[in-house]
């Protein structure tokens, strides 16, 4: 259906969330996974922001999550880890294979700022 | 390091349950890896980030994890209201500025002047328990000094009062002096005051640096020596730490310096001539006896829990002791007790709070023009309200969305209002400052930004309420349906109103400008008695160390005077010891071979000494007999009134007196009769004068007058170079022309009227920006009609008289509401008007037809419009 493709669509900010989770394996918890971003894409977002972002794939049922074990250097506080579910690697295949695709012959263009 | 407890405390309550663990453990945990780098950028950091979350609280979006806790919505429906309101403002710049900068001004100008209220009526002196301290005066008998209350002091009586007196913890006598200061650069006059012993403890305020005066230092031979103002202290010594203890030249004496007093310590605004340098009093035993001659200023501090009554009733009790041992001296002299903040701020009282209820109309006519801007941009949205509404907005829920996007508007104006108010306030700091006592420590503190807080959360809530309750009542299905467009005669009755407001309000502006501007003309056409044009004037002092004799005054004087006179463009030139309006002696006279009587049934004179030429120079009418020569002594010239007064109808020339205060004895003759002259003010009758003239005097102060044919100030350099060419360290001071010496007289006139002035042209301006802009509002919502009209065969002059008819209305009816508003505050006016009534009919008509010429003015440019309505665009535009 239509409505639901594009429901399984990626936003823009969704992929950068589900590429961080990806990259950080069984360290993504929310402070991980922004400081990632804010590394890598140079995006200085807020944490509400990831974790309403982690909050919404989870809701599609792109993700899991889990409560870790109280660190001290968090004030003994617990973190919250997230991992891909199946579904949610498919996604972030098909919004790859997108814009690889897309980006086919462009990359002298692009790569060339 | 921990991250800025005060964020933590925001997210705590924002965030709820595991959130609030799972993103404070994470902001914590990447704070102290910032804070390592840079703490300040963490905590920073920290800040932005908890902003972000307490603006969209996690558990929202995530029902799931945790049920929203009740009591957020509040909060977050006020920073989605404000965000709202920012975007749309930032939407419509124009309008945005157009109320910030009408909200600005409003505020601005109340804000600068309740400065001025703050500081000079509403804070403390800066004594140490300021409540206590009182100045004393004499009050002289009512049959020779009538309507004056306050009197300085003789000596003797005040020793006296000091000696009797049991309700005050300390009293000390001063006076001014000038001296003559030596300096590398040349002659300068320097101001001082002379203080008796206590005088500093009296007024508790210690020395800054070094030591005040010891009680042995206020007697002749040891008073040598001086305290600093802190002003005195940086001007002319840099401000150097190693002052004590070094010395200064005044009048060729050398004085050891002790002390330096603090900044705040300003006697300036106390009416001691004191500013620049303090010392001792020291009078000899025979200053000390003086009981008749009245001349000197007296602080005292009441004990703790005096009553001003109660110390009042104890002066009186003295001052009856006194009339009956010394009946001489004082029969009739009473005492009274001033409190030093009401006599520092008693006479500019009326004029600052009639200038804050003036402002305080400004405001309101800024609050009626934004309130207008407000409604016509509610109405504009009416769509977009109307579907809110729809979308199950409340009637309350739109009612506070527009007051948030109103208070923003007035929280921008109020900030821009108080920037502006300290802008205006440091640019008018020198008018200021000869305007309003205590100027020089007028500043914007925390009462006066609680002031700024509350009148801006009034505007906004003023202005926003009206145009919010219409706008939030508008009839849902109209709003929808209609699309915003037939907008003419939803809320005109309101705008109508406003105008009203407006109108009415710039009448009562207006009308206060009206008459405080024909008072000051009234004053300006007084005939002072002299002609002021053209006449320049300078004070010298001569310094008693250096001028012993007094043949060498007067050589002195009579040299300078040659000197003056052969300056090219000089035509007369003179000496008087006081200017007219400059104050100077009073004195009991006494007819030659008549006993002297008591002081209270003795007539009294101005006493003027004066040098030929005089008279020319200032154009002083000679009504008949001779003017002075130079070689005349102990001769006098006595004024119109001085003549009815003292003789009535007999001719008084070669007729002799004595003036007892000056010299006993003494008989001088009168030798013609002069106009009256003006001696204090210009709304006083003149007072009875005489003018003295004896070659020979020890007469050291002078104010030399010289007429000229070139403009008065061009040859000042010239006159003081002929005076310091006699003695090139003889200071010249207060050069200024006899015009300015007028005008000083009338700085409180001219300060109300310049102020109200600038009130009332900001409130007409304001109230032409309102008509105007809903002239054009309804012109626009009756487009339609108007086309029809014109279809119709309505000609050009029907249109643009139904729109003026339109603006004048609402304008009229605010002309005849405003009317009664002036004539009531009328009464409040008659204080301080001059040659004319605060309800003057004549200033009232101008000022409405003044009103009502600009709102025709207003009303032309929607009127033109309307009439170019082409009848086919209105109709086809449907």
């Amino acid at each position: 259906m239509w409505s639901k493709q594009s429901n399984q669509a990626l936003g823009d900010f969704e992929q950068l969330v589900l590429l961080g989770v990806l990259r950080l394996g069984d360290d993504a918890y929310g402070a991980a996974i922004r400081q990632e971003i804010h590394n890598r894409s140079g995006r200085d977002v807020s944490i509400n922001a990831v974790y309403t972002t982690l909050e919404r794939l989870q809701g599609k049922g792109f993700l899991r999550s889990w409560a870790g074990e109280p660190t001290p250097q968090r004030g003994g506080r617990r973190r919250k880890f997230y991992a891909l579910r199946p579904s949610g690697e498919a996604a972030l295949r098909q919004a790859y294979r997108a814009i690889t695709a897309m980006a086919g012959g462009l990359e002298a263009r692009l790569g060339a700022k | 390091m921990a991250p800025p407890a005060l964020a933590v405390w925001l997210l705590k309550r924002r965030l709820s349950g595991d959130w609030l663990e799972f993103v404070l453990g994470d902001l914590e945990e990447e704070f102290h890896s910032r804070a390592a780098a840079s703490p300040s950028a963490a905590r920073r950091w920290f800040w932005r980030q908890a902003i972000r979350c307490a603006a969209r609280p996690l558990a929202h979006h995530a029902v799931r994890l945790t049920p929203a806790a009740s009591g957020d919505s509040n909060v977050s429906m006020i920073l989605s209201d404000l965000r709202y309101a920012f975007r749309t403002l930032s939407r419509a710049p124009a309008f945005a500025l157009a109320v910030v900068v009408v909200l600005a001004l409003g505020i601005g100008v109340n804000t600068a002047i309740f400065s001025i209220v703050n500081t000079v009526l509403l804070r403390p002196l800066p004594y140490e328990q300021s409540d206590r301290l009182v100045r004393l005066f004499h009050v002289p008998p009512q049959s020779t000094f009538p309507g004056i209350r306050r009197f300085s002091v003789s000596p003797a009586n005040f020793y006296d009062w000091q000696h009797d007196a049991r309700l005050f913890d300390g009293m000390a006598i001063y006076g001014g002096r000038q001296f003559a200061l030596a300096s590398s650069t040349g002659a300068e006059s320097v101001v001082a005051g002379a203080v008796g012993a206590g005088f500093f403890e009296v007024v508790g305020t210690p020395a800054a640096l070094g030591r005040v005066f010891s009680p042995d230092e206020d007697a002749p031979g040891h008073g040598r020596v001086a305290i600093l103002s802190d002003r005195f202290w940086r001007s002319h010594f840099g401000a150097a730490r190693d002052v004590v203890g070094r010395t200064i030249t005044l009048d060729a004496d050398a004085y050891t310096i002790v002390g330096v007093m603090p900044a705040r310590f300003s006697v300036l605004s106390w009416g001691a001539a004191a500013r620049d340098i303090w010392v001792p009093m020291a009078f000899t035993d025979k200053e000390r006896a003086v009981r008749d001659n009245h001349n000197d200023a007296v602080v005292a501090r009441l004990k703790p829990g005096v009553t001003i009554e109660r110390a009042q009733a104890e002066m009186n009790a003295i001052s009856q002791r006194l009339e009956r041992d010394y009946p001489q001296e004082n029969t009739g002299w009473g005492a009274t007790i001033v409190t030093l903040q009401e006599l520092i701020v008693g006479d500019i009282r009326t004029t600052l709070l009639m200038l804050l209820g003036a402002v305080g109309l400004v405001l309101l006519i800024a609050c009626a023009n934004v309130g207008n801007l407000l409604f016509a941009r509610g109405l504009g949205r009416r769509k977009e309200l109307a579907i809110r509404s729809a979308l199950g907005a409340g009637r309350g829920r739109v009612l506070q969305q527009l007051l948030t996007e109103s208070l923003v508007l007035a929280a921008a104006g109020g900030l821009a209002g108080l920037l502006l108010a300290r802008i205006s306030l440091s640019v008018a700091a020198t008018i200021l400052a000869d305007q309003v006592p205590r100027a020089d420590e007028i500043s914007i503190d925390a009462r006066v930004a609680l002031f700024v807080a509350g009148a801006t959360i009034l505007t906004g809530v003023l202005a926003g309420l009206m145009p919010a309750l219409r706008a939030g009542g508008a009839d849902l299905n109209d709003g929808l349906k209609e699309g915003g467009r037939h907008e003419g005669a939803v809320g005109i009755r309101t705008r109508r109103l406003l105008i009203v407001c407006e109108v009415a309000l710039s009448v009562v502006l207006l009308m206060g400008a009206g008459v405080m501007v024909r008072t000051l003309v009234a004053l300006r056409q007084v005939d002072a008695g002299v002609d002021t044009h053209n006449v320049l004037t300078m004070r010298v002092v001569l310094p008693e160390t250096r001028y012993r004799e007094a043949a060498q005054v007067g050589r002195f004087f009579d040299t300078a005077l040659a000197r003056i006179r052969a300056i090219p463009g000089v035509q007369f030139a003179g000496a008087i010891d006081n200017l007219p309006f400059q104050g100077g002696s009073v004195q009991p006279i006494v007819h030659e071979g008549a006993a002297e009587l008591l002081p209270r049934d003795q007539p009294t004179v101005a006493v003027r000494k004066i040098m030929s030429g005089y008279l020319q120079t200032l154009r002083v009418p000679l009504l008949r007999g001779r003017d002075i020569a130079e070689t005349d002594t102990n001769v006098m010239l006595v004024s119109r009134g001085a003549a009815k007064m003292l003789w009535g109808d007999v001719d008084p020339i070669g007729r002799r007196v004595t003036l007892p205060l000056e010299e006993k004895g003494v008989l001088k003759t009168v030798i013609g009769i002069v106009g009256d002259v003006k001696t204090d003010e210009l709304s006083q009758p003149p007072m009875a004068t005489v003018y003295e003239y004896r070659h020979e005097s020890e007469w050291r102060f002078r104010t030399l007058v010289a007429r000229t044919v070139v403009p008065p100030t061009s040859i000042s350099q010239a006159a003081t170079a002929a005076i310091q060419s006699i003695d090139p360290q003889q200071p010249v001071t207060n050069i200024q022309t006899m015009d300015d010496v007028v005008d000083q007289t009338l700085t409180s006139q001219r300060f109300s009227a310049l102020v109200l002035g600038l009130f009332a042209t900001l409130a007409l301006a304001l109230a032409s920006v309102g008509i105007y802009s809903v002239l054009s509002y309804i012109v626009r919502g009756r487009t339609r009609e108007i086309g029809i009209r014109t279809a119709l065969g309505a000609r050009m002059f029907d249109v643009l008289r139904m729109v003026i008819s339109e603006g004048m209305w609402p304008t009229l009816v605010g002309i005849a509401v405003g009317t009664v508003g002036a004539l009531g505050s009328a009464k409040l006016l008659e204080k301080v008007v001059f040659g004319v009534s605060a309800s003057d009919p004549l200033t009232l008509a101008a000022v409405g037809g003044t009103l009502a010429a600009v709102a025709l003015l207003a009303s032309l440019v929607p009127a033109y419009r309307a009439s170019r309505i082409d009848p086919l665009d209105a109709l086809r535009a449907d």
